[in-house]
């Protein structure tokens, strides 16, 4: 046996943590602790560099240009406001300007949920070349489309404040509430984005699951309707979904300047319904907690597999 | 402009064996159903065992590459080359074993992989530098230098769809070529453009790689000779031979992994052995001796014809080729015989296969392809395919000046 390039034994490379795999029984804390800083912060750069790519191609030759970006809420809204006439006109009662802001304000966050993962969802196997030829964290790449949709929706939160503010509705301290909230969607958001661009590589059909949950998903969800409007156990089993808590206090925060921190009770045919509770805030950030820390860790925990099963 | 580095770049590979699976994965959810299901009732498999569809695709490879050292992989297709530089990148994960790359790594694959079509040259750049792991100072700086490198000029503001193959890989070289890398692994990637672009990209990875550890995967045999200091040949995912880049690629053609041989039993020829001698490196212009025996089966009809051929390697076109059935004594009585034939070795510096073949000057192929062997002609002076034994005259300035005074 020649000496010559490698003796094992002989050769005993000392500062080996390098090599993978890495032999360290891992912890959860531990990995995640890896992803952020060893992968994301380290890659930011790549991460800023496909998101801009992302945006650019999205607006590389297209007639609309920006209001693209404002279109779907528009939509939405436009939707919304349809149902809701027709459910003023059956209840025999006028409807409210505020009800229509409030659609416009629940109308942008989900165009975002549903852009974003519509997008993130290809992400992995749309860039099947860079998956297997070349390594960096391939959580940048549902992650970047995550950003971009987040940039595109941003056009369309500035439009629709401009309209806000052109119709006179008067932002209450209680607005502020917005940041926060939107924080615990674009988290929720993300972690989503993770598992289903992850689950995608492997079956291909989660493609097809998630854009039929997509597309049915605004009818559980509340953005045309408020949850209140199912009666006592109709409003508690409509908060279940993650995203409705998200909604429902950007309504109120923002429309009628509710401090999320008390109860909303409403009175309704059929007795009192909790419209809103500060645990349904907690509810839901600590959905897009678990959401956002699960999807990093099976994302990366499957990381290795990629390139074998793209 | 290089940053200090941490510790010197490294390439090591520690008994790394890595399991593949033939054919479909389940690949959408209604497989998978059954597939967990049956999983659940059976035993765990042993990680190094193999399943039915299972196979190795690397077996116990090592090897460790430091700096200023070049390392050649070459071996037929399905060698395992390719998993051996996913693994070293740290886009496959070996099933047992230890690998990895100290320090920045330079990857010269896919180095046009990340750009995006519809973007511009000049977005690709730094599109294509962040994958290749450059930060955006870093590409702004050389921006300018990687643009006059790629000779794209004003084209750097088009689609890259419009760009022709060649464009895209000048610019994808070009993005790759100013990295600053601490390792730098490269496959296949010299056929870059046009021949005088190759030059190019040649020369400047000869400038990159000084003082690196460099990997090299290739099917151009001359490019590794050129380029490594040492070579592993590998087949079926076990390293067969490993020394310098020559015993290397001599024993990779001996040894018939080059070119696969075919035997028909319909052919009325049968070979036993192909021999050259002298059996070393010989200079250009001298003799060299092929011993060809085999056996006549039957009478062989008049359109096959039994021929040696000798080919510069890699390339398609014969540098000659000899018809010992139209020479006497005509190969067509049944029986043994042995056919010596003395050659001079006229051609440059190189590999010369030689091989014995079967044509049908009917259907113009080849039948069959008999053993082959291999001439090594040392002289790093003579380039080209041919030496056309140049009497070479110099006058320096002095002696003209000498006779200009006479």
């Amino acid at each position: 046996m020649q000496s010559w390039p490698y003796h094992p034994g002989v050769d005993e490379i000392r500062d080996d943590d390098w090599l993978l795999p890495l032999q360290e029984r891992r912890s959860l804390f531990g990995d995640l602790r890896f992803i952020l800083r060893r992968e994301l912060w380290t890659h930011r750069g790549l991460l800023y560099e496909l998101t801009r790519r992302d945006i650019r191609v999205r607006y590389k030759q297209a007639v609309m240009g920006l209001v693209w970006a404002v279109l779907m809420p528009v939509l939405i809204v436009a939707a919304g406001a349809l149902v809701r006439v027709a459910m003023a006109f059956v209840g025999g009662r006028p409807l409210v300007p505020e009800e229509v802001v409030g659609i416009a304000i629940k109308a942008v966050p989900w165009a975002f949920f549903v852009g974003a993962l519509g997008f993130s969802i290809n992400s992995l196997t749309g860039n099947s070349n860079l998956v297997t030829k070349i390594y960096f964290p391939r959580e940048v790449l549902p992650l970047a489309s995550t950003l971009a949709q987040m940039f595109d929706s941003s056009i369309g939160l500035g439009a629709l404040l401009l309209v806000c503010l052109v119709v006179g509705v008067d932002f209450g301290l209680a607005a502020w509430w917005a940041i926060p909230l939107l924080a615990i969607l674009v988290a929720f958001t993300a972690g989503f984005a993770l598992l289903v661009g992850c689950a995608n590589l492997f079956f291909r059909d989660v493609k097809y699951i998630v854009q039929v949950l997509l597309s049915f998903g605004i009818f559980f969800t509340p953005v045309f309707f408020e949850p209140q409007m199912f009666g006592p156990t109709g409003a508690r089993v409509m908060m279940l979904n993650p995203l409705a808590p998200i909604l429902e206090g950007l309504r109120l925060s923002i429309v009628y300047d509710h401090n999320l921190l008390s109860p909303v009770i409403e009175m309704a045919r059929k007795g009192a319904v909790l419209a809103w509770s500060p645990w349904y805030l907690a509810y839901s950030a600590g959905w897009s907690i678990v959401m956002l820390t699960g999807g990093l860790l099976i994302f990366h925990r499957t990381e290795p597999k990629f390139a074998e099963y793209v | 402009m290089r940053g200090p580095s941490v510790a010197e770049g490294r390439v090591a590979f520690q008994q790394v064996w890595k399991k593949f699976r033939r054919g479909e994965f389940h690949d959408s959810l209604r497989d998978l159903i059954p597939a967990a299901a049956s999983r659940l009732f059976r035993r765990r498999r042993q990680r190094d065992a193999l399943g039915a569809r299972e196979f190795w695709a690397i077996q116990d490879v090592s090897f460790s590459v430091g700096p200023g050292q070049a390392l050649g992989i070459i071996g037929p297709n399905g060698a395992g080359k390719s998993t051996i530089l996913k693994l070293l990148t740290r886009i496959l994960q070996p099933t047992s074993g230890r690998c990895g790359v100290r320090g920045r790594v330079g990857a010269l694959i896919e180095i046009a992989g990340g750009f995006h079509q519809d973007l511009t040259g000049g977005e690709n750049v730094f599109l294509q530098g962040a994958i290749m792991g450059m930060t955006r100072r870093e590409i702004a700086s050389r921006f300018d230098d990687i643009v006059a490198f790629s000779e794209l000029g004003d084209f750097i503001n088009t689609p890259v769809k419009r760009y022709s193959s060649g464009m895209n890989a000048r610019l994808g070289f070009a993005i790759a070529a100013h990295m600053s890398p601490d390792v730098l692994i490269v496959d296949e990637v010299l056929a870059v453009g046009d021949f005088r672009f190759q030059r190019k990209a040649f020369d400047r990875l000869s400038q990159m790689r000084r003082g690196l550890p460099v990997v090299i995967v290739s099917h151009q045999l001359d490019r590794i000779a050129s380029l490594c200091t040492h070579c592993v040949l590998l087949d079926h995912g076990r390293i067969v031979k490993r020394g310098s880049p020559d015993e290397c690629i001599s024993h990779y053609i001996m040894n018939g992994l080059h070119t696969e041989q075919e035997t028909d039993e319909s052919i009325p020829f049968a070979f036993t052995s192909l021999t050259v001698e002298p059996r070393r490196p010989v200079r250009s212009g001298e003799w060299v001796t092929i011993t060809l025996r085999g056996e006549v089966r039957g009478t062989p009809p008049a359109n096959l014809r039994l021929a040696v051929r000798v080919r510069a390697l890699q390339t398609v076109k014969d540098v000659f080729v000899l018809d010992l059935s139209a020479r006497e004594p005509r190969l067509s009585e049944p029986g043994q015989f042995v056919a010596t034939m003395d050659l001079q070795a006229n051609t440059g510096h190189g590999y010369l296969t030689v091989e014995t073949v079967v044509w049908d000057s009917v259907e113009r192929r080849d039948r069959c392809r008999g053993p082959h062997a291999v001439i090594h002609v040392n002289d790093p002076d003579l380039g080209g395919t041919v030496n056309l034994h140049p009497r070479l005259r110099v006058e320096t300035q002095g002696a003209l000046a000498e006779t200009a005074e006479l």
